[in-house]
């Protein structure tokens, strides 16, 4: 087992390795600089700004200089927010994300694994059908949508959650309700229709007529039996959902204008800002390979029939 | 069992009509009703979209300035403004008679506007224009814009996954096929692939290389095609992997027949269920990450639109026009909800084993 997580998480260095050198050139030969959208300046500021950043060297050099950097985490300058560097706006914009993000993918599992619950024991009646229904509206309607439509009608015609803005705002915790609910939307969606798939899988296996053969009482059959076996589908989507919500929530921060990772990664791409797309990158690669060893790994302890190989 | 070549029996040796694959796809389809609906309204909007330079809608990008922010209505255009403005006018009065004499000014400038507005529409030859689902903050039609925007998202959804599909299907194909060390080379890529995380460089490529405008369209096709074919590349491998020992491979590979001939003739055609049921699915995924990119403000540029960039403009103004936002929001839900109900549908009615998967 030990030996399986060591080689598991040897496993993820090459990954990383190319994710950080694929980004690096992919951003390097996009036509323009950091510095090729500002006031026209004469050659020799141009070439003292290159010079500050390391700018003028051969690109292997910087490479090699900035994948240094980064073993030592340290993410350098950034281009556009000159005051700060980037480990600095880094440290301020993820916590609000990470928060964001744990928050609605809780809502997420706690209500869509009920929902399959409750639906899958209620085959074909009007509660499957209702929560069904439901269930396809969240995969169908996009962040965008679900999100305004929200705003609109709790903060804007029934005034009781405030329209935008973060937790540290007037509003206080009111503030994270809508863009946690809009954000969970479609993971609920996804969650409930695979929990109750699979439930109405394992409902149907021999173990739980043994079960309830036994005498047992259904809630005790349905929680301790069925549920064990019916939720693996759903620990294995939580790794690559995590990393989902990530990238949805650059929707939800530019609706909502919350002051997250994303809005500065939409905004430092436009600017080429080179350190910071490059730190931001290592951060969401890292969250979504890191996710998907931590749920490989619970999965194994939860499955006793995965290998360990 | 068989007691003649044509004619088949079941276990009570009753004659039955063979029945072919598609066919007993087709019969499972139809009588799924939700599938069926969603059918329907998929070639509707397809309909719609092809047919609509010919459809005596109005053009997408004309803009009549006269009138901006029309609510949906079935009046002319005219008569739609002068009883907003009548109505805004009766508004200010109220507010003075309550006494509020400091709207003064605001009254007559209304006034004035209001005698303009009257003018204006009974020379100009567009008060006669009706618009259904209303105008934009340009007064462009919004029902035109909604169905040139589902032209420009349903093109997006269908390169992307047109583009998708030959990449992820000849990748798989190969890497199954030949298997081994090549086999496991090719997967690996994909594997790391699999770690990037997709949209951002989605985004990247977008914001990098869209440095016009003119040609985002074919950009956001090449973004999207680059890291989307690589699930269709899993399936079609394992796919392969499992049917490639099978007999009549053997049968055709005994007989001569060359690799490329035995993957295409023989073992693609073995698949087609998998990838259509991809492809439904896959559609409206790519419509979303379009629209998703056009909402950030790195998709399609003006005068054209899709979806998402409808969707965008709508929330700017979404508390005074909701019309704006709702009525590209609900076309795209609508045509969303029905790919994917189709695609549920295809994929219970093709492949059974796996009915009720999420």
């Amino acid at each position: 087992m030990t030996k399986f997580i060591f080689r598991r998480f040897v496993s993820l260095i090459p990954t990383m390795f190319v994710i950080v050198t694929l980004s690096f050139f992919l951003i390097r030969v996009a036509p323009g600089g950091p510095f090729s959208s500002e006031r026209h300046v004469s050659e020799q500021i141009q070439q003292n700004l290159l010079k500050k950043y390391h700018m003028d060297e051969p690109l292997y050099k910087q490479y090699l200089r900035y994948f240094g950097d980064v073993l030592r985490g340290d993410f350098g300058p950034s281009f556009s927010y000159k005051e700060n560097t980037v480990n600095d706006l880094v440290s301020l914009t993820f916590p609000v994300s990470i928060m964001l993000g744990v928050t609605a993918l809780s809502i997420a599992v706690f209500f869509g694994i009920s929902v399959g619950i409750i639906s899958s024991l209620r085959q074909n009646k009007w509660q499957d059908y209702g929560a069904m229904s439901i269930a396809v509206i969240g995969i169908s309607v996009p962040l965008f949508v679900t999100g305004p439509l929200l705003q609109l009608i709790f903060a804007m015609k029934l005034h009781i959650l405030p329209v935008a803005g973060w937790i540290n705002g007037r509003s206080g915790i009111l503030a994270l309700i809508l863009p946690a609910i809009t954000l969970s939307f479609p993971y609920f969606a996804y969650i409930a229709r695979m929990s109750r798939a699979s439930i109405l899988e394992v409902l149907r296996a021999d173990y739980v007529r043994t079960a309830r053969a036994k005498g047992l009482k259904e809630s005790v059959v349905v929680a301790k039996h069925v549920l064990k076996g019916a939720l693996l589908p759903v620990v294995s989507y939580l790794g690559p959902a995590f990393a989902d919500i990530i990238t949805g929530s650059l929707v939800v921060e530019s609706t909502f204008a919350i002051p997250g990772i994303g809005r500065i990664f939409v905004q430092s791409s436009l600017n080429r800002d080179y350190t910071l797309i490059m730190a931001t990158i290592i951060i969401f690669s890292l969250i979504l390979v890191v996710m998907n060893f931590l749920v490989d790994i619970i999965y194994s302890f939860l499955d006793p029939r995965i290998a360990y190989k | 069992m068989a007691n003649s070549i044509n004619k088949s029996v079941n276990e009570f040796n009753q004659q039955v009509k063979p029945v072919s694959l598609w066919a007993d796809a087709w019969r499972r389809l139809v009588k799924n009703r939700m599938a069926l609906v969603g059918l329907w309204i998929v070639i509707l909007f397809g309909a719609v979209a092809l047919l609509a330079p010919v459809l005596p809608i109005y053009d997408y990008a004309h803009q009549e300035i006269m009138f901006q922010n029309i609510p949906p209505s079935l009046r002319p255009a005219g008569e739609v403004a002068i009883s907003q403005a009548q109505k805004h006018l009766d508004h200010i009065q109220a507010l003075i008679k309550e006494g509020r004499s400091d709207l003064q000014p605001d009254f007559e400038k209304a006034t004035t506007d209001f005698a303009a507005l009257q003018q204006m529409v009974r020379e100009s030859p567009a008060a006669n224009n009706v618009y259904i689902l209303g105008t934009d903050y340009l007064g462009r039609d919004m029902l035109a814009r909604t169905i040139y925007g589902g032209r420009i998202s349903m093109l997006v959804g269908l390169v992307g996954t047109v583009t998708a599909i030959l990449l992820g299907v000849i990748y798989g194909a190969i890497a199954g096929y030949v298997g081994g060390r090549i086999d496991n080379l090719m997967m690996r890529f994909v594997d790391i692939m699999y770690g990037l995380p997709y949209m951002l460089i989605v985004i990247i490529l977008m914001a990098m290389f869209n440095r016009e405008g003119s040609s985002s369209i074919v950009i956001i096709f090449v973004a999207i095609a680059l890291v989307s074919w690589l699930t269709i590349a899993r399936v079609v491998r394992g796919q392969i992997i499992s049917l490639k020992n099978a007999e009549f491979i053997e049968a055709a590979r005994s007989m001569g027949a060359s690799a490329t001939r035995i993957v295409f003739k023989y073992l693609l055609p073995n698949i087609l269920g998998v990838i259509i049921i991809f492809t439904t699915l896959a559609i409206p995924s790519f419509i979303m990450a379009e629209s998703f990119l056009s909402y950030l403000g790195l998709g399609i540029s003006a005068p054209l639109a899709s979806w998402g960039t409808l969707v965008a403009d709508g929330v700017q103004g979404m508390e005074l026009y909701p019309w704006r936002l709702l009525v590209p929001a609900l076309a795209m839900t609508m045509f969303l909800f029905a790919m994917n109900f189709l695609g549920d549908g295809l994929r219970d009615a093709l492949d059974p084993q796996s009915k009720n998967r999420a």
